[in-house]
């Protein structure tokens, strides 16, 4: 009944004209900032918060909600075209995302990422609006070694994106955590494999890594291959450049899976969107038909994470407005904003300020809706970016990269390191080593590394206090039990290689 | 603008003593300044200084634009190395906080320290409280205390990284009490929040603005505060030492820094804009709606706290067991 009446009251603030206009500049601006690589949600939202002042807070928080949740729409452009990375999150779908643009499928990887934001957008959304309150309380139930048990499990996702050789994919995996291990040591202040370098105190930025060893890693290959001046192909014809109701049909599980997965990920303060795309490819390859075919271009590689990133973001609203706890890079912002227009964010915001939170719940409606139209259109015409010929795609790439890490941090040095990391990725694409592996690592290593020890630390040393929490058990034990997939196939292939022997 | 020129020619040149003249006219800058910051857009460095330049430019305390240059990394000693490169660049300040002080403390890579800065003004102390779940057994600072000193190491405490002023705070009740609790590290206020109010923590050290809400919701507790004198919004709460625990209250702090070698004029140019403008109501207002205490110190003032606050922290990061390198 509440719910009816505050979605009610939210609809007639979201569809005030005025407002209607600044979710349109939000979203607008989000789908810019989510294509281009480099400038993130963050950043823009910062530089755009001293010009929201002279504005009604709710139509402020609707537009910069839009500008959060519309450049997560965008982020897959890059990777699915160019096999840049635009943000953490999206590299994931660089997987299948830019095998299936090699296909000639782009405008279908295009759409279904579309698509995809638009359910698991609204899904998140959905989520926000009616189990908020109770499930902040339920995040809070998760502490160190629950998270510790999300990141085993998340790392356990290493035997899914293993290409043909599994001691290969571990080994990049390992070099994945040990990255994620350089800069400063949160516990003791320590500098771990900085050599020296004061820019390495900080350790190395994930969107350099994963720019360089995706995207430079590919250039850097094809430049070697002189049968160069084949186009990649694009089919003509607007229908040929959306996805097909199969398609749709692939999809159907991925679409709830991405949903789900990421607006659970994004509720609990410690985990984020990039686990979130990673934890749900995973799932989707894991309970796959054709699971040996992922990372060669299957339509729900992109879907599930695409899905996750965008539902991420109605999660990541909840403890947000449900207890003024942000808990991404984005939702801090949001916070110091509702600090600076005279809210008081914390357990008391929805009942005080219900028009503000029920009027972004109904602009997000309005604002995925938005999304979705401004976004399909766009299909096609970035499809037609791959008809560039290789002599001038490949130097873009190259430039884009270039400006996405540049525009990260300003600094040469990440430059150096984006070289060194596309080095790398060239080296591994010779050699035959995954590079999803390796990215999953560096996710994972540094939240995992710092769970386990926040556990033992609450622990006094004790080991079993991973086991003896129910939910860290829980997830421990579906951690090992993917682990074992692999086993399972080829137990599999045995019997049916036995069956066949006996005929 | 040909006094510019020649002020900076003769800043790079480090000749100091420039003829009268010139002095008298005093120095204004003639072209944008920027304002270097370590953190990235929205962080609390970059905040600050976003929202001062936007003041400066209100007060037109300065004729020309303020621009916020963002040069993240290393903790922020790479805006430090950007800053210290500048050498007599007189269109260049940029904001520190307490990190610029400790991060030189424990990491070699980190070199330049505020004395190899000019500094220019101090402005901001950032208050805390000390705070726990409301329905924890300590009603105040003593009861917590004792509850640690029965369980030596039992009790736990959320909190940033080791250097940061959460685990200070720890370190000097620790040393003056002989109770002993846990410190575990998180890196981001929202995980010590969630921490806290999820009872896997006992205590932690929080903003007086965050612990406003969750007190107002009859989550949290505040026991202490960390203030030289007691803040508006909790008139009822003792400090520290009114506690009883007369622990040195560690600062949080912020403020204003310029190149090292800059001419005189140029000092005395921002210290001058930067006297005027802590007179501000609009600054005073800032301060009160942050609740953030005036820690206003001019360049010379600013220097001789630096070398007493190394020394305190150096001091108690080595009690602490980090090992100090400077």
């Amino acid at each position: 009944m509440d719910i009816i009446t505050g979605l009610w009251n939210g609809f007639a603030v979201a569809l005030a004209p005025i407002n209607l206009w600044w979710c349109f500049v939000g979203v607008f601006l989000g789908t810019i900032v989510g294509i281009m690589p480099g400038l993130g949600p963050p950043a823009t939202i910062a530089m755009l918060l001293p010009l929201t002042f002279q504005m009604a807070p709710a139509s402020a928080m609707i537009m910069l909600s839009g500008i959060y949740y519309g450049a997560k729409y965008g982020g897959s452009t890059t990777s699915i075209l160019l096999n840049v990375p635009g943000e953490s999150a999206s590299v994931v779908t660089c997987l299948d995302g830019y095998q299936m643009a090699r296909k000639g499928r782009a405008g279908a990887a295009l759409g279904i990422a579309a698509i995809a934001s638009f359910i698991a957008g609204t899904v998140g959304v959905l989520g926000l609006m009616l189990v908020a309150p109770p499930l902040a309380k339920f995040a809070l139930s998760f502490s160190s070694p629950e998270y510790f048990a999300l990141m085993v499990l998340g790392l356990a996702m290493v035997v899914l994106l293993a290409g043909r050789s599994m001691i290969k994919a571990l080994l990049a995996m390992l070099v994945g955590l040990w990255i994620a291990t350089m800069g400063t040591d949160l516990f003791s202040s320590t500098s771990r494999f900085t050599f020296g370098n004061m820019e390495m105190l900080d350790g190395i930025d994930f969107v350099v890594v994963a720019i360089g060893i995706f995207a430079l890693g590919e250039v850097f290959c094809n430049m070697e291959t002189r049968e160069s001046a084949q186009v990649l192909p694009v089919p003509k014809g607007l229908r040929n450049l959306l996805p097909t109701m199969q398609d749709l049909k692939d999809c159907r599980f991925a679409f709830i899976n991405g949903s789900v997965v990421g607006f659970i990920t994004g509720v609990l303060p410690g985990a984020g969107s990039t686990i979130a795309s990673f934890i749900s490819y995973g799932i989707e390859k894991a309970v796959s038909k054709r699971r040996e075919l992922f990372g060669t271009g299957v339509i729900e590689g992109v879907a599930a994470p695409e899905g996750a990133n965008n539902s991420e973001t109605g999660g990541a609203l909840v403890p947000l407005l449900t207890l003024g706890i942000p808990g991404s890079g984005t939702t801090a912002i949001l916070l110091a904003a509702l600090v600076l227009w005279g809210f008081k964010p914390g357990p008391l915001l929805i009942q005080e300020h219900p028009d503000l939170f029920w009027g972004l719940v109904a602009s997000m409606y309005i604002g995925n809706v938005m999304l979705l139209v401004l976004n399909l259109p766009l299909v096609p015409v970035f499809a037609q970016l791959l008809r560039l010929p290789v002599h001038i795609l490949y130097p873009l790439i190259f430039g884009i990269s270039i400006v996405g890490v540049y525009t990260v941090s300003s600094s040469l040095f990440d430059l150096s390191m984006l070289m060194a990391f596309g080095l790398l990725g060239y080296l591994m694409r010779k050699l035959d080593y995954p590079a999803a592996p390796m990215v999953l690592g560096l996710v994972l290593g540094d939240a995992m590394e710092r769970a386990l020890r926040q556990s033992l630390m609450m622990s006094q040393g004790d080991l079993t206090i991973l086991v003896a929490r129910p939910i860290s058990a829980v997830m421990l034990v579906i951690a090992v039990l993917v682990l074992l997939v692999p086993v399972f196939g080829s137990l599999n292939r045995l019997r049916l290689q036995a069956i066949e022997s006996e005929d | 603008m040909r006094i510019a020129t020649l002020i900076l020619a003769a800043g790079i040149a480090g000749v100091v003593a420039l003829p009268a003249p010139v002095v008298a006219q005093g120095w204004k800058p003639t072209r944008p300044v920027e304002v270097v910051v370590h953190t990235g857009p929205g962080g609390g460095s970059d905040t600050l200084a976003r929202a001062v330049a936007s003041m400066i430019e209100k007060e037109k305390l300065v004729p020309v634009r303020l621009q916020v240059v963002n040069k993240t990394g290393g903790n922020g000693s790479v805006a430090a190395a950007y800053l210290a490169e500048k050498k007599g660049d007189v269109n260049t300040i940029g904001f520190f906080t307490g990190v610029w002080l400790t991060n030189p403390l424990v990491a070699t890579e980190a070199k330049v320290t505020l004395r190899e800065l000019t500094t220019v003004a101090r402005l901001v102390l950032e208050p805390a409280v000390i705070a726990v779940k409301s329905d924890a057994p300590f009603k105040t600072m003593k009861d917590f205390i004792e509850a640690a000193k029965k369980a030596p190491g039992t009790l736990k405490q959320s909190g940033g990284s080791i250097t940061s002023r959460d685990n200070v705070v720890r370190q000097l009740l620790q040393k003056s009490t002989g109770a002993q609790w846990a410190y575990i590290s998180f890196p981001g206020g929202g995980e010590r929040i969630s921490a806290l109010l999820g009872g896997h923590v006992n205590m932690m050290v929080i903003e007086p603005q965050e612990a406003g809400e969750h007190i107002r919701a009859g989550s949290m507790r505040v026991l202490a505060q960390i203030a030289s004198k007691r803040l508006l919004s909790f008139p009822n709460v003792p400090l520290l030492k009114e506690a009883g625990y007369d622990v040195p209250v560690v600062p949080q702090v912020r403020g204003v820094v310029a190149p090292p070698g800059i001419p005189k004029e140029n000092l005395d140019y921002w210290e001058g804009v930067f006297q005027k403008f802590v007179q501000t109501a609009t600054w005073k207002k800032y301060l009160e709606d942050n609740q953030f205490e005036d820690g206003y110190q001019n360049g010379a003032d600013l220097l001789k706290f630096v070398d007493t606050f190394s020394a305190q922290m150096s001091e108690i990061l080595k009690d602490a067991g980090v090992k100090v390198v400077r």
